[in-house]
């Protein structure tokens, strides 16, 4: 594979990393909840896609019509739960690290610990792809890049231009102001909740159509995901895109280059690295305001 | 070193079960699980150095034990060295490690928690794609370590290896009691409650950090290379994986994180719990019992078992020891089982609130012992008239502003000088470049005659430069009077805890605010928390005390009570520069003023010429006001 082809499908790998950051860098940056369960719900999404669609033979694009609002009541519930308790930045690392334990091992009592892959009658995804000129353009990929693309476009038109979306970044800057001037901070969160659990759904019905689900696999995509998040700045939903693209070019361009184990190397390198020369995020302009700090 | 002896004592009880336990008919179970205890608090223990005493999380626990495990697979594993000499390796690796994350985390300007534990957690990632890479140290094969042999009089290699983990487990223990208990616990627990205010009463930050990242890599990779030879046989999964920083968390956030035991108890119980799990064949019910017991715990009591058990001491430990008790004699069950049952009946006795206890099992909290006022000899104020602050053409740009440009000041000993200016103009720029929290783009500034336009904020502590806060930031897990001993025992004088606490008292007195000693800095009200920021500016025995806005938000009589405060610290000899509004403060105070404006000094002298003079009252207070 040349190094263009795979720089390409990195990109639209990326778009699934996207997918699956979003949600989480929204809650943090406005929500101030640093919501690990993300990780348990898009696993949930991928297992009830496996689900839905071996057991009714349903298209497994469409699961997501069932999963996605399943998944927004999962995700303004725990949003709503963590509101009542008064669970703040720090410890809803922990307790949702706790959610998260929990979930992955429900689903290992499930659905086994075996590796799970929808059969190809069921998923012609999988193996699909589109050819233009000398590229390939695998349909999975490409559908996670667009549902991405949607994702990021439409919370980020929320976000600057509804009245809703100024009282959410009214909430991430200083929530007891925002409230004294009238926004509804339970209803907001538990909406933001509600849609980050979406997306999750859509995450984990793109993961499942490409990949062979385990439980275990939330775990891996901590590092990735996170990388993403930080990248992109926190918060920052049109960050979150970029970084997301450019963490799957880069892992990639540098498993075609050197060897796929080769990957986490530079990439974790490149976390520390940005960390350290811009922990505002890559992307993060001076005159965008989403996290507020 | 009495203080120590219990350790030493526990020690001993603990190899003489290991060495000769079996005769003496303790029971088989004792030294397997007793091997994972260990373990675990040593790891919890290495874990609590930092993250629990200093509050930055660390989700990189298994950086320490891969390295410390890995040191050993290869040394030990793959080219035969003794494991006298890969042992330490691993523990002196780690401890390289440790510092190297140190050096890089804690020198970002805007590091913050989560930022710490998101880059702890991609340490073990970076690490074990290293060594899966890399054939020579395991290709992602596995290592096995060959079982060393084992002196005839010790009965087998478990044996050896539970005597090698307790001396871990314990030295880890007594190395965490010692901090804690120490300057360095003290400084790192301000660290915690308010970092940047450590800094600015003498706390060297970055050292302490440092110390405390570097003795947790220490423990934790000495651990971790007896860990090899636990499992016997080293894989990238096994060490590397994200199991072990989260039980480490879950274990040190149940027992407690703010004091050197909490992790030990929250390690027992989990490791007893998870092995009574695995026994009733509930192997795969264990992570949902351990995620619930943290999400339940964090909500519950997130300041975990320990500090609830001091409370109720005696209901804690009946509810501990009569099941057990029990057990041995009632031939039901396991003995093992009721172990846990005891420590699960200990863990909810402390959990419940204290309204459904009967009130003899509760210990009043026992009040502070009250240290006898020590009247700190007064500061020798150096002869009045004396430079004791000089700025020369001092300016601070932030990126295109100039918030400060060009600006020369002098401030003699014994002096109150009145800072002020519009909104805007400068002051607390100025306040901050001499406490150095922040550094001037140009132009020179030195105390005592001493150049600190470039040194770290606790140094110009130490140079004898204090100040208050806008936004009162007291450490609020301290008493009022600890509150006031740190700045004592960090400041120039670097006096004992024992000490400065008893001067603390004094400096309490002289803002009013003794009888409030014992109280914690929570239930204060905004007057209260301002005298407190004095309090422990004074503590320190300043040359020049910077008060910044030291009356926001008082009603008229505390401001008249702040005054006679004010009064009282300069007649002490202390030099002070006050950042204020009011004129009518000023009016009182004042033996100067400067004034500011839009960066530029704009006055400087006698209180009624400055304010008379036209350009300020231009400036300042506008054209229509009367002095």
């Amino acid at each position: 594979m040349t190094i263009a082809q795979a720089a390409l499908t990195g990109a639209l790998i990326g778009g699934l990393y996207a997918l699956m950051a979003t949600g989480l860098s929204v809650t943090w940056g406005v929500l101030r909840v640093i919501n690990l369960a993300h990780f348990a719900m898009i696993l949930l999404g991928a297992y009830l896609t496996y689900q839905l669609a071996t057991s009714t033979g349903l298209d497994p694009i469409l699961t997501v019509l069932i999963t996605g609002p399943v998944l927004f009541v999962v995700g303004a519930a725990v949003q709503w739960a963590y509101d009542r308790l008064h669970v703040a930045e720090f410890t809803s690392l922990l307790v949702s690290f706790g959610l998260l334990i929990i979930a992955i091992q429900a689903v290992t009592l499930i659905w086994s610990a075996d590796f799970l892959r929808m059969p190809g009658d069921i998923n012609p995804y999988a193996t699909e792809s589109w050819t233009v000129g000398r590229f390939v353009f695998p349909v999975t990929t490409v559908l996670a890049f667009g549902l991405a693309l949607v994702l990021v476009a439409a919370l980020h038109l929320v976000l600057r231009r509804t009245f809703a979306g100024r009282g959410m970044r009214a909430i991430a800057q200083d929530r007891a102001v925002a409230a004294a001037f009238g926004v509804d901070h339970q209803r907001l969160s538990l909406v933001l909740g509600g849609v980050a659990g979406a997306s999750a759904a859509a995450a984990g019905m793109v993961f499942a159509l490409t990949n062979a689900l385990s439980p275990t696999a939330a775990y891996e995509w901590f590092g990735i995901v996170f990388a993403v998040v930080i990248l992109g700045g926190i918060g920052q939903v049109v960050g979150t895109f970029a970084a997301g693209v450019a963490v799957g070019v880069v892992s990639a361009v540098v498993s075609a280059a050197w060897s796929p184990a080769t990957a986490p190397i530079v990439l974790f390198s490149a976390i520390v690295l940005a960390l350290v020369l811009r922990p505002q995020g890559l992307f993060t302009l001076r005159s965008v305001v989403g996290a507020g700090r | 070193m009495r203080r120590y002896g219990g350790f030493g004592l526990a020690f001993l009880i603990l190899a003489a079960v290991g060495l000769w336990g079996r005769d003496a008919g303790v029971p088989g179970f004792v030294v397997p699980l007793g091997i994972t205890a260990l373990f675990w608090i040593a790891q919890a223990t290495s874990w609590n150095l930092l993250s629990g005493f200093s509050g930055y999380f660390s989700f990189g626990q298994a950086a320490y034990v891969g390295t410390g495990a890995y040191a050993v697979a290869v040394l030990t594993g793959r080219h035969g060295v003794s494991l006298v000499w890969s042992v330490p390796a691993g523990a002196a690796l780690s401890g390289l490690l440790a510092l190297a994350i140190g050096a890089v985390a804690f020198r970002l300007r805007s590091l913050r928690g989560e930022i710490f534990a998101l880059l702890t957690l991609a340490v073990p990632f970076i690490l074990a794609a290293v060594a899966s890479i890399n054939r020579t140290i395991d290709g992602g094969q596995g290592t096995t370590i060959p079982l060393p042999s084992v002196p005839g009089w010790i009965d087998g290699f478990p044996q050896l290896l539970f005597v090698l983990d307790a001396a871990v487990a314990i030295g880890a223990l007594a190395v965490a009691a010692a901090v804690q208990h120490g300057r360095l616990g003290w400084g790192l627990t301000a660290i915690r409650d308010a970092e940047d205010v450590a800094e600015g009463i003498g706390v060297g930050t970055l050292a302490y950090k440092m110390w405390a990242i570097l003795l947790s890599g220490l423990i934790g990779g000495l651990s971790g290379a007896l860990y090899a030879l636990q499992i016997g046989f080293v894989t990238v999964e096994g060490v590397f994986g994200l199991t072990i920083p989260l039980l480490v968390i879950v274990m040190s956030v149940l027992g407690g994180r703010t004091h050197w035991l909490g992790p030990a108890i929250g390690a027992l119980l989990i490791v007893t719990l998870q092995d009574r799990l695995a026994a009733s064949g509930y192997t795969d019910w264990n992570p949902i019992v351990l995620g619930a017991v943290l999400a339940v715990l964090v909500v519950v009591a997130p300041d975990g078992l320990y500090g609830r058990m001091r409370a109720r001491p005696w209901a804690v430990i009946g509810a501990l020891v009569v099941p057990i008790v029990a057990g041995y004699y009632i031939p039901y069950g396991d003995l093992q089982n009721w172990v846990l049952a005891g420590m699960l009946l200990a863990a909810l006795v402390a959990v419940v609130p204290a309204r459904w206890l009967p009130a003899r099992l509760l210990r009043p909290p026992r009040p502070e012992p009250v240290p006898a006022v020590d009247r700190p000899a007064p500061p020798e104020p150096g002869p009045p008239g004396e430079t004791v602050v000089e700025c020369r053409s001092v300016a601070r740009y932030y990126g295109g502003v100039h918030a400060l440009e060009d600006v020369s000041l002098t401030v003699a000993g014994g002096e109150l000088v009145g800072l002020v200016g519009p909104n805007g103009s400068g002051k607390t720029t100025l306040v901050n470049l001499l406490s150095g929290t922040v550094r001037p783009s140009r132009g020179a500034i030195a105390v005592a005659g001493q150049d600190t336009a470039r040194l770290a904020p606790h140094r110009i502590a130490h140079a004898g430069v204090a100040r208050t806060y806008q936004i009162p930031r007291p450490f609020d897990s301290m008493t009022v009077r600890d509150n006031v001993a740190m700045a004592g025992m960090f400041g120039r004088r670097r006096l004992p805890l024992a000490q400065a606490r008893a001067e603390a008292g004094a400096h309490l007195e002289t803002v009013s605010l003794d009888r409030l000693a014992g109280a914690y800095p929570g239930s204060l009200n905004l007057h209260q928390r301002q005298l407190l920021e004095m309090a422990r500016a004074v503590a320190s025995e300043p040359r020049v005390l910077l008060l910044d806005e030291a009356m926001a938000g008082l009603n008229p009589a505390e401001i008249d009570e702040a005054v006679e405060v004010i009064r009282r610290i300069s007649a002490a000899g202390v030099t002070i520069v006050l950042v204020e509004h009011l004129l009518r403060v000023l009016n009182q105070l004042a033996t100067r003023l400067v004034v500011l404006d839009r960066g530029r000094l704009l006055a400087d002298g006698e209180p009624q010429a400055v304010l008379a003079d036209p350009a300020v009252v231009r400036a300042y207070l506008g054209r229509q006001t009367r002095v």
